[in-house]
């Protein structure tokens, strides 16, 4: 029992450094990445603009049907044999940046068109052009609308790293793995990974009721 | 001022506007009536292009334009002449009551900040709101937040106020209080159309009433003429019935 305790709080520190280094990192910058594209891609359907529109749907419509597994065993393994080489990370951050975009733009999506109409009537006739009401009327409001289901997505994205470690990327997961190998420990290792990741995930709880509360003064 | 020629509109198979002319002079208060469905809004809608009509012509300060022919920019160019006051207020959820007022004049306008907060905190004082400078619109009463459209209109200096039935969403007492900033605009002059049901102001406020029917005028004059001697059957009728209402009402 006391050479778990001691394996549990040694591997402790092994397993939190890759999630501090690789796995926090990756989602950041992935989801970073990810909300440009959603906004974009959610933009140019609210817009209705003609053939980006239809290049949007398509793009949703290939990355939500596909498994986010198969997105990275194609870019990272099947790429190179058309002569296209990305490092591990890189490659984990192209695919997790559009995978998520790809779902945060309908959300986005979602949001803007439960801005109702009048909110846009309202900025033409106090001679707003387009562009300048949906950046400051529409997109405000659209955005607070999403806020809890794109944190939602973010807090799924903690965890989807964990794929990562099948192309190569020394995140949380693999370190767990690599420590089961040498000690054969498979249970409370496991086990311990997974409060690893469900401390990130309480953490960012904590940060969206903190977001939630500050987007709602108006009401 | 301001001329409306021929307008048309039709929602799919169903003609809303079947050629109305219009004529608003400067200073005019125009109360344009009719029952529910018979095209005010729409007409009112079309004259700020936030539907399109199908056809006729706007002549603003004697410059025309189609209908069909204007382009973005010559909308935008005509809206800053203009301001919409509407019936459930739209007022920027996401911005204050003076960011409500003052929005128009920094983005659409670029007129400093500091000299758009001085007209607009002016535009508050003049609906009596300028303690509620920094309450957001779910903080306010429909009749506040009415006002605050009005002094989101009136910043801006436009040639003319068009209001789409704007104390139609208003419980009867709070009615009172937006009726009474549109009397102010009026007696000071400003050039108004009024889309309305309410036939007091119609009555005592503005000068000239036009009534529609099913996408046409049936009846327009001053209003004293209109209301005391009504020259159309279907306007007569329709006074009669509003009398009715009012007298089982009381």
């Amino acid at each position: 029992m006391n050479y778990l305790w001691s394996l549990l709080a040694e591997s402790f520190w092994q397993i939190l450094i890759p999630g501090l280094t690789m796995t926090i990192p990756l989602t950041v910058i992935s989801f970073a990445i990810a909300m440009v594209i959603a906004v974009a891609v959610a933009l140019v359907q609210f817009a209705k603009v003609p053939v980006i529109r239809q290049i949007a749907r398509f793009y949703i419509w290939v990355i939500r049907g596909t498994p986010l597994l198969v997105q990275l065993f194609v870019v990272f393994f099947g790429l190179p044999h058309v002569g296209i080489l990305i490092d591990a990370f890189p490659a984990a951050v192209l695919v997790f940046s559009i995978n998520q975009g790809a779902y945060c733009a309908e959300t986005v999506r979602a949001a803007l068109e439960s801005v109702p109409a009048g909110q846009l009537e309202a900025a033409a006739c106090a001679g707003l052009t387009w562009s300048q009401s949906i950046r400051r009327i529409v997109l405000p409001q659209a955005l607070r609308t999403a806020f809890p289901p794109l944190s939602n997505s973010l807090i799924g994205m903690v965890k989807d790293t964990s794929l990562a470690a099948n192309i190569t990327v020394t995140e949380m997961f693999m370190a767990t793995e690599r420590i089961v190998a040498l000690t054969a420990e498979p249970l409370a290792l496991y086990i311990e990974v997974g409060v690893i990741y469900l401390l990130f995930c309480t953490v960012l709880t904590r940060l969206q009721r903190v977001g939630e509360k500050r987007l709602s003064v108006y009401g | 001022m301001l001329e409306v020629k021929n307008i048309r509109k039709s929602f799919g198979d169903l003609e809303v506007l079947r050629g109305v002319d219009l004529r608003v002079n400067r200073g005019d208060v125009v109360a344009i009536l009719g029952p529910s469905g018979s095209g005010k809004t729409t007409l009112l809608r079309c004259m700020n292009f936030l539907e399109q009509a199908d056809d006729g012509v706007l002549v603003f300060d004697g410059e025309s334009h189609p209908f069909r022919q204007i382009t973005k920019k010559g909308i935008v160019r005509l809206r800053k002449k203009t301001a919409f006051v509407f019936q459930n207020y739209n007022l920027f959820r996401n911005k204050t009551a003076l960011q409500n007022v003052t929005e128009g004049l920094i983005i659409g306008r670029r007129i400093p900040k500091s000299q758009a907060i001085e007209i607009g905190e002016q535009a508050l004082q003049k609906v009596g709101l300028l303690d509620h400078r920094d309450y957001y619109p779910s903080q306010l009463s429909g009749g506040q937040q009415q006002r605050v459209a009005i002094a989101r209109a009136i910043a801006t200096k436009p040639e003319i106020i068009y209001f789409d039935e704007p104390t139609s969403a208003l419980d009867p007492e709070l009615t009172g209080e937006v009726l009474a900033v549109m009397r102010t605009l009026a007696n000071e002059g400003m050039t108004m159309l009024v889309v309305t049901h309410e036939m007091g102001f119609a009555r005592h406020v503005s000068n000239r009433v036009i009534f529609l029917e099913n996408g046409a005028v049936v009846e327009s004059g001053d209003a004293y003429s209109f209301f005391e001697h009504p020259k159309e059957a279907r306007t007569k009728a329709f006074l009669q019935t509003l009398n009715g209402k009012l007298t089982q009402a009381c």
